[in-house]
């Protein structure tokens, strides 16, 4: 598994509590209790921290799944495969 | 409405989630939020209304329409994310409550009512969200129906409160149910099912201490002590869908406390009077005569509401409750100026500069 992959995993694992990571393709906001506002909050600031980057709002905003957040951080010259 | 649905709102929660996180965790002086009591009548008679309600006090005034813009556009530019509109029962007069949620543009802000839920209808809900309410905040005292009834004073308000959050969820809007938690109950079997009630539903649990003040005015004993703070903790880490005001919501651990949202989150009586929070009853302002900035910069001058908190300070700060608030026969409606009540020695001379809105 390639450094960026692991970064954008453990972003999702550390700001849901996430068990493990079998479940990460299917989720979305608000597809589980973790996944909230705050719980959203969370998971920018620690993708955020993990390439060291800003997140837009209006990205933030469009942010609305573990796939969808792959196309969103290649804006951001990060370039995921998953 | 999800919240990612409102990209204003997002900026300034964003803000606010920076601000604390740079602010090792506590609240400072970043404005999160406004109580506001747009009218005090209601149709209940609950044994522990910290606005008097069963009273009937001031049950006529209400804010005027014109009033709201001017306090929606102040608490924007102030960079405050939610607003809680308040009673009184305000499902008693719908068509003003509608209006009120025009005049605000809630598109602006993380809008919730607070109601006992009693007139809630799916129709009712679905109008709510249709205004761009968020949430709706139930308050419900058991799991037993007749013990909520009798706290309430009405027969089937348990049952009506119930039937609400489910219109509540029905309508896409966030079901909360409000608590309130006292040295009576928090260890008890009854608040131990009323929270399983919350999880297994997927609704969130709101907390609020019991204080000492409306028409439990010198009923000290129903304080939370130190034990009982670490034991609501210890829920908070296993239900996980438990929140306090002046917890830090993004603590992973679930054991941050931001501190005492006192200024923070201002409380506005239907008469116009800031109080530093709805259950501490001295007025700082009146937002007829100044500006919500006004009123907040002088607030922070007083040391306890400036000063870190881990304590809510109605609630558990016995100091502050035995030197502040047992004096005077102090209400909503007759708070004590904070200039007459506190002395040279606690009132900064300094003015506050309040941390900057987000750019849009």
């Amino acid at each position: 598994m390639d450094d960026l992959l692991r970064i954008y995993q453990d972003a999702f694992v550390e700001a849901f509590e996430l068990a493990d990571k079998s479940t990460l393709a299917d989720l979305k906001y608000q597809s589980i209790e973790e996944w909230d506002s705050i719980g959203h909050m969370a998971l920018m600031a620690e993708l955020e921290s993990g390439f060291n980057i800003t997140i837009k709002t209006e990205d933030l905003i469009q942010f609305e799944s573990y796939v969808q957040g792959v196309e969103i951080l290649s804006r951001y010259d990060v370039h995921i495969k998953i | 409405m999800p919240l990612l649905q409102k990209p204003l709102v997002v900026d300034k929660f964003r803000s606010f989630h920076d601000y604390v996180k740079a602010n090792d965790g506590k609240i400072g002086l970043k404005q999160r939020g406004l109580d506001i009591n747009l009218n005090n009548a209601c149709n209940l008679k609950c044994e522990h209304c910290f606005t008097l309600s069963p009273k009937g006090l001031h049950a006529k005034d209400r804010f005027p329409i014109e009033k709201i813009k001017e306090i929606g556009d102040q608490a924007d530019q102030l960079g405050i994310f939610e607003i809680d509109l308040q009673g009184g029962e305000l499902l008693l007069d719908q068509n003003y409550l509608y209006s009120v949620l025009k005049a605000l543009k809630t598109e602006r802000f993380y809008v919730y009512v607070t109601t006992n839920g009693f007139f809630m209808t799916k129709e009712v809900a679905e109008n709510l969200f249709e205004l761009g309410v968020d949430r709706v905040s139930v308050s419900i005292d058991s799991i037993d129906p007749d013990t909520h009834d009798k706290f309430r004073g009405k027969k089937g308000s348990w049952e009506r409160a119930i039937k609400a959050l489910e219109y509540v969820k029905e309508a896409g809007m966030s079901p909360y149910l409000n608590i309130t938690v006292g040295r009576y109950n928090v260890d008890s079997e009854d608040l131990k099912l009323l929270l399983d009630y919350s999880k297994d539903n997927r609704y969130t649990t709101l907390l609020n201490v019991a204080t000492p003040g409306g028409m439990w005015a010198s009923m000290h004993e129903i304080c939370i002590n130190d034990d009982d703070r670490e034991h609501l903790i210890a829920m908070r880490k296993k239900y996980k869908n438990i929140l306090r005001n002046l917890w830090d919501p993004f603590d992973r651990n679930r054991e941050g406390v931001i501190g005492c949202n006192t200024i923070n989150r201002l409380y506005i009586t239907p008469i116009g009077d800031v109080l530093p929070c709805p259950y501490v009853h001295i007025k700082i302002g009146n937002i007829f005569e100044q500006t919500l900035q006004e009123i907040s910069e002088n607030g922070f001058r007083v040391k306890y509401f400036r000063e870190y908190s881990e304590k809510c300070l109605a609630g558990e700060d016995r100091d502050f409750i035995n030197n502040y608030m047992a004096k005077g026969n102090t209400t909503i409606f007759n708070p004590k100026n904070y200039e007459d009540l506190f002395g040279e020695d606690e009132i900064f001379k300094d003015k506050v500069s309040l941390p900057a809105k987000p750019m849009g």
